[in-house]
């Protein structure tokens, strides 16, 4: 079922065939993702809250378990949300195929290998032991080369465009693609020892330092901005409105691909890092909020005149909470990063809730109210259960506040009680394991919020589902928002 | 003031549809931009050049208005293992007590885990009572265990370290009295 779209734009007369092939493939790998990253985030919350669930066995314990959670939902999950709405979009942006089926094929198959492989070798315990950049050498290896080839398929793609004005999501993919192969190659310098094994050409401080300037734009480049370029295709196209602003846009793309680089040392203070490095980190995140918030202004602008509808579509509704919660996590991250907030909350749990709060709140609604739109788009059918999809929305914003609250709650008292003295100038709270097991509650509630999240995608998946494999449903033509 | 206009550019379709206004940028969000610029480049400046702060400045004044405020008291509560009461009373006082604060590192069995076990013949601090006590009251803090003096009495310091030494004379075989006994080794 390929698409046919006929150039309107000066210069065009000739008829596409979009490849919307690899668009489904991408689409059901993020949605198996989705529920499998999830899957071992719950259990994982249920390891911190009750032991006994680390079933005493390596492989099964937390430690193997969170670096694989935290590479399923980012790199899996994420990861193909972005391949998905970028392979989508970019087609119908640029009026042209993709430049080679088979760059998107090696592309599709490649990543997908990717993640089975490090679902196997996590597990092993085989690891550099880098946040978020765990995996061994040949896999980093692999993911160079897959990288390459999205890369030349996307480059490609560009340059036979058939429009001369390059929309901003255009802009926003372009950033993805270009810092994550830097960060990506720079993070991973290792030599190699054995097939498994490796060890990092840079050391100590050095180490450190290259590994969060790679860790806070992986939230940056990886988390943001391609997110950012979904939102201004999928957010319009869901609304049917102009996008606020133009000027906005332009403007806080380049704020935020010039602050982001700089403020990676955020996640070092109070470290042996030099106290100038600190405050560059500090003050760079900082400035980050205002071109932050010029995404999230024009995406709550760009819905001006639609909130009638917002009421009704939870592809809508989706998206506004998702934007919030952007635009809640990006201040609250500057917030975190001034050193005196930060010696409170750094090792807690605040940071969990600050993470989940970008991560369950603007990733993973972003990406579920393009999906519902999506879906509809490509394979021409109406959703199964429409009502279902508003379900999935409460579920999962209720599931959010739950957690976030929850860790908020956590982190503040932790940081409170390892700091605070009595009256003799000890240690009000000398006994660490004390304050450890105060956390039990929070605990089970943010397991609670997480398997509310973990419900509503699965009834996403089966909604998806039935709507693929049931009977013919077909759309209405052009916009096609879900009735709810 | 910059004001709406709503003026479309007429790019719609160049963006598959997408339009965009010629909106101004929100001077509240200009204005919010400067001043964090601003105040990156002041407080950059007040840190390290007026001011001139530092980590290692802050730590030390924290530490020296901690110092006026409690200052550092002649070691009181040391105690000698001269008056140390090993008597069963007290160790089974002990043995509650390191249910209650030990057992999470040293082990239900004094077997060890996190911290080292006190059924061996090693002591990495030293095993004789004086060195068993010392260790209870400052800790290690380095390697996490917290000096437990300030958090246990006196009397309850007392009564762990002879549960301690009991349980390690019964697994070992050394007496006791050559544990508390002054200046003995331990037998190899
Ligand atoms: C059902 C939903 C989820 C649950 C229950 C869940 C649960 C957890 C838990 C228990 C941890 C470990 C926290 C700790 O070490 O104290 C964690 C870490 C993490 N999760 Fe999730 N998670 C979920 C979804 C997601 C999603 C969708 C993303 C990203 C798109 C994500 C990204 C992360 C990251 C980046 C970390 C590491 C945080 C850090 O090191 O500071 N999680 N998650
Ligand atoms: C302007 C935007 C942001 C700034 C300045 C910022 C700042 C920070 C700070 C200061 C920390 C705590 C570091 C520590 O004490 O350990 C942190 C942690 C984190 N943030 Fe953000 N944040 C921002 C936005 C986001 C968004 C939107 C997401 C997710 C989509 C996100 C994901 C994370 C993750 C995953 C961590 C945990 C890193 C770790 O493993 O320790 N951040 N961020």
């Amino acid at each position: 079922m390929e698409r046919v779209a006929t150039g309107t734009g000066a210069g065009v007369s000739e008829t596409t065939v979009y490849d919307d092939q690899i668009v489904k493939m991408f689409f059901t790998a993020t949605t198996v993702w989705a529920l499998v990253g999830m899957l071992v985030g719950v259990i994982i919350a249920l390891q911190l809250a009750w032991w006994p669930a680390n079933l005493g066995l390596p492989w099964t314990t937390f430690g193997r378990l969170r670096p694989l959670h935290t590479n399923a939902v980012i790199f899996a999950f994420a990861g193909n949300v972005c391949f998905t709405g970028i392979y989508h979009s970019t087609q119908r942006l640029l009026k042209t195929r993709m430049y080679s089926d088979r760059l998107s094929r090696v592309h599709f198959w490649g990543w997908q290998s990717i993640i089975v492989a490090a679902a196997i070798t996590l597990p092993l315990g085989m690891t550099q032991s880098k946040e978020y950049a765990e995996l061994i050498w040949p896999i980093d290896v692999a993911i160079t080369l897959v990288w390459v080839a999205f890369g030349v398929n996307f480059f490609g793609t560009l340059a036979r465009r058939k429009v001369k004005h390059l929309y901003v999501a255009i802009w926003f993919y372009m950033s993805f693609v270009i810092t994550i192969a830097v960060l990506h190659i720079v993070n991973s310098l290792v030599i190699p020892a054995t097939l498994f094994r490796s060890y990092p050409i840079y050391a100590g401080l050095t180490d450190a330092l290259v590994q969060w300037w790679y860790g806070h734009n992986a939230v940056g480049f990886f988390l943001t901005t391609p997110f950012l370029g979904l939102m201004y295709y999928y957010l319009p196209r869901a609304a049917q409105r102009p996008v606020y602003s133009y000027r906005l846009s332009i403007v806080h793309f380049w704020g935020l691909v010039f602050l982001y680089i700089w403020a990676g040392p955020h996640h070092l203070l109070y470290s042996a890092l030099p106290d100038w490095a600190q405050t560059v980190g500090m003050v760079f995140s900082i400035m980050l909020l205002a071109p932050s918030w010029g995404g999230m202004l024009n995406g709550l602008l760009t819905l001006r005149g639609a909130w009638d509808r917002v009421r009704t579509d939870p592809i809508l509704k989706f998206m506004v909470v998702a934007v919030s919660f952007y635009g809640m996590s990006t201040f609250e991250g500057p917030m975190m990063s001034i050193r005196a907030v930060n010696s409170l909350a750094h090792y807690t749990n605040w940071v969990i809730g600050h993470v989940h709060s970008g991560a369950l709140g603007w990733v993973g609604m972003i990406s579920f109210g393009m999906m519902y739109w999506m879906i509809q788009d490509i394979w021409k059918r109406k959703l199964a259960h429409p009502s279902w999809a508003t379900h999935h929305f409460w579920l999962a914003t209720i599931g959010i506040v739950l957690y976030t609250v929850a860790m908020w709650a956590a982190g503040l008292m932790e940081g409170l009680q390892w700091r605070a003295l009595n009256d003799a100038g000890r240690l009000a709270h000398p006994i660490f394991l004390d304050i450890t097991t105060r956390l039990e509650p929070f605990l089970w509630l943010r397991l609670l919020g997480g398997t509310l999240y973990l419900i509503g995608a699965i009834m996403m998946a089966v909604n998806f589902w039935q709507t693929i494999r049931g009977p013919e449903r077909p759309a209405d033509a052009a916009a096609v928002p879900a009735a709810a | 003031m910059s004001q709406e206009n709503d003026r479309l550019l007429g790019h719609a379709d160049e963006a598959d549809g997408i339009d965009e206004y010629d909106n101004p940028l929100p001077d509240w969000w200009v204005g919010l931009f400067w001043l964090t610029i601003v105040w990156a480049i002041g407080y950059s400046l007040h840190y390290h050049v007026i001011a001139n702060r530092s980590q290692e400045r802050a730590l030390a004044n924290e530490m020296a208005a901690a110092e006026a405020r409690w200052p550092a008291e002649e070691a009181a509560t040391r105690m000698s293992a001269a008056e140390l009461d090993v008597t069963d009373d007290a160790i089974s006082r002990g043995r509650t007590l390191y249910g209650q604060y030990c057992v999470a590192c040293h082990g239900v069995d004094q077997e060890g885990g996190i911290g080292p076990s006190f059924l061996d013949t090693e002591w990495i601090h030293g095993g004789q009572a004086d060195d068993i006590l010392r260790t209870i009251v400052e800790g290690v803090p380095a390697k996490g265990m917290v000096p437990w003096e300030g958090v246990l009495s006196p009397t309850q310091i007392n009564d762990v370290a002879a549960f301690v030494i009991s349980r390690h004379s019964e697994a070992t075989g050394r007496p006791i009295a050559d544990i508390v006994g002054e200046g003995a080794d331990p037998p190899p």
